[in-house]
């Protein structure tokens, strides 16, 4: 059921823009003029189990040791780097804590610890 | 009949205030004559009562009690068992509703609708559960509103103040930023932003543990074996946290539960600062996002509002007033400004401009045109911080031959990685079949004044369309029909 409702529908990143309100039908438009041509759908299929295989996997990872591999900080980043990279984690995983996934949800509590560390270790105590 | 009736629904205190006849809000006593009453609920085992408030709090065996139900309104799947009877988060509040209502129908007279506040960050299912516990209290919800607008809404009445605010709101159990614009008469929402599980209960869990330890350490026993005991040291341990925002150093006796003797428990500010520095720099690193959000810096705030019980922290105020550069102010107290200001709102929700908490989308196979990469992603329909109500629409192509039936997943949350959005509904449509891939859908989400959410999905080629508000399911979750039975057998049950 999952891979079939990601099978449904396809979108082309240049029309990202919301279209301002409910159309009538006869007013609609694609989202871009001309949508490159779908791959086959068994190619699709493939992607999506693939990108779902991932996603699995990646919920089950064992989460590294130190804050600086959970956040992804590497001894080459300046500290603006470092700060512009806890800023997309914190906002990630503060809305994976009220997941409705408990796994989720845990994974969220541990790399907040993280990211709450490694702020405190570059930027210095509150 | 009180007509301008708001209730500030919390984890740890719950109160019901009133807009009076001369346009000023007044907290309205429970029948112990208490202004906020703890919502906890007891389930006595020799008497068919069900106990609500400080009698509750203090009373009984702690696994006939229920604290804190509020931080599993948005658990599809929790439900508590008393005497082999499964209660849903949203009963439990409707009793802690009832007492509000019952009681306090008695000094301002019948109660029928009411505005009721609920953290920024609740999401759809807790909004929900809300106002379901409501309906089973025999209330109806006029509007849900966040808990820092309603604060917020209340201090600009009663301060006469104008231009950007930003509310940090600690209450027991989340956190709560939000960024808003004071007019003359008008406030337009920025931006909310929130934490589950962040607050003052937290912080006491915390000191329970440094309870324990220290305990361990002089008598060489554990603190508590069972969860009265633990409730109590609980107690305790919040007890000292409340004074040590008043002095430098608290000491404490405690005993275990089993005579493994008495010890002295030395605690001091700057310690229980240290305990709760990391959760404190959570609560920085909040404000900060909502600062992004709207693109705007500390310097840019005009006022800074502190809002609730674990506003109280000398260190929350300095660590505020360094980052800001001025000193937070406080509403009074911090305690009763949310239910003051949803009395407030009843009457003034006209000229106060909300915004949507959470982005709306669905998940889609997105192609890049430029690179040529197909990815799955989590498409947003509805932006978070678009104002409310609103409604907007975005075009999809059908992926595959013969597509007989779409289905389109009903996501929240803004992350691009579907990992990080819940899934919060699902729409099925089916369409003529022999159509070839590339069909376009239209996907339109709607956002109502209570911030719940409709989508519609139209197939352009045939005109079919389907609408549905977002249902959950799950064991905590009750039907129309249940809800209905439920109403009816909790309006006959005694609540005291």
């Amino acid at each position: 059921m999952f891979k079939r409702v990601l099978a449904s529908l396809s979108k082309s990143l240049g029309g990202s823009k919301p279209t301002p309100a409910p159309q009538p039908a006869s007013a609609a438009k694609p989202a871009t003029p001309a949508p490159p041509p779908q791959p086959p759908a068994a190619k699709q299929n493939a992607a999506i189990q693939k990108a779902a295989a991932q996603a699995k996997a990646a919920v089950q990872e064992k989460v590294p040791a130190s804050p600086e591999e959970m956040c992804g900080v590497t001894a080459k980043m300046t500290k603006d780097q470092i700060g512009t990279q806890l800023k997309m984690l914190y906002r990630r995983y503060n809305r994976g804590a009220s997941s409705l996934d408990a796994k989720v949800r845990a994974e969220a509590d541990q790399m907040l610890d993280a990211i709450v560390a490694m702020r405190e270790k570059t930027f210095g105590e509150l | 009949m009180a007509e301008h009736v708001g209730i500030d629904l919390g984890t740890t205190l719950s109160g019901l205030a009133y807009l009076k006849s001369d346009g000023n809000p007044e907290i309205v006593p429970n029948a112990d004559g208490e202004r906020l009453t703890p919502s906890v609920v007891y389930f006595d085992a020799h008497e068919d009562v069900k106990l609500v408030g400080s009698a509750a709090r203090d009373g009984g065996d702690p696994d006939r009690t229920i604290f804190q139900i509020k931080r599993h309104m948005d658990d599809p799947e929790h439900m508590v068992e008393i005497d082999g009877k499964k209660w849903a988060p949203s009963e439990i509040s409707a009793l802690i509703l009832s007492k509000l209502k019952r009681d306090c129908s008695r000094i301002i007279g019948e109660i029928n609708e009411v505005v009721i506040t609920v953290p920024a960050n609740f999401n759809e299912l807790a909004r929900k559960s809300t106002i379901a516990a409501a309906e089973m209290a025999g209330m109806t919800v006029k509007r849900l509103v966040n808990e820092p607008t309603a604060a917020a809404v209340y201090y600009a009445h009663n301060q006469g103040i104008k231009g950007r605010m930003l509310v940090y709101d600690l209450g027991g159990g989340t956190l709560d930023v939000t960024i808003l614009e004071v007019g003359a008469d008008d406030i337009r929402i920025l931006t909310s932003e929130g934490a589950r599980h962040l607050g003052g209960s937290n912080f006491d869990e915390l000191l329970l543990a440094a309870y324990a330890e220290q305990y361990q350490k002089q008598t060489g026993a554990d603190l508590y074996s069972d969860e009265r005991h633990r409730r109590r040291v609980l107690q305790a341990a919040e007890d000292a946290k409340k004074m040590l925002s008043k002095l430098q150093r608290v000491n404490d006796t405690i005993a275990n539960d089993k005579d493994g003797g008495i010890a002295r428990i030395d605690l001091t500010r700057d310690g229980f600062e240290k305990l709760v520095r990391r959760m404190l720099t959570r609560t920085i690193m909040l404000v900060e996002q909502a600062l992004d959000d709207v693109k705007l810096k500390p310097a840019d705030i005009d006022h800074v509002l502190l809002v609730g019980g674990s506003t109280r922290l000398p260190k929350v105020k300095a660590m505020l007033e360094k980052y800001f550069g001025k000193p937070p102010r406080t509403c009074g107290n911090v305690d009763e400004c949310v239910a003051l200001g949803a009395a407030l709102f009843a009457k003034k929700s006209a000229r106060i401009q909300e915004v949507c908490n959470a982005s709306y989308g669905t998940l889609a196979m997105i192609y890049n045109a430029t690179t040529g990469e197909e990815k799955l992603q989590n498409s947003v329909v509805i932006p978070k911080n678009t104002p409310i109500p609103c409604s907007r629409t975005q075009m999809y192509l059908t992926s595959e031959d013969n597509e007989k039936l779409i289905e389109v997943d009903i996501t929240q949350g803004e992350d691009q990685d579907p990992r990080f959005v819940d899934v919060i509904g699902r729409l099925s449509l089916e369409v003529p079949p022999n159509r070839p891939q590339g069909c376009e859908i239209a996907v339109t989400f709607s956002y109502d004044e209570n911030q719940r959410v409709r989508a519609l999905v139209v197939d352009k080629q045939s005109g079919r369309s389907r609408e549905v508000a977002v249902n959950y399911t799950g064991a905590g979750i009750l039907s129309d029909e249940d809800l209905k039975r439920r109403t009816h057998h909790l309006r006959a049950m005694r609540i005291e």
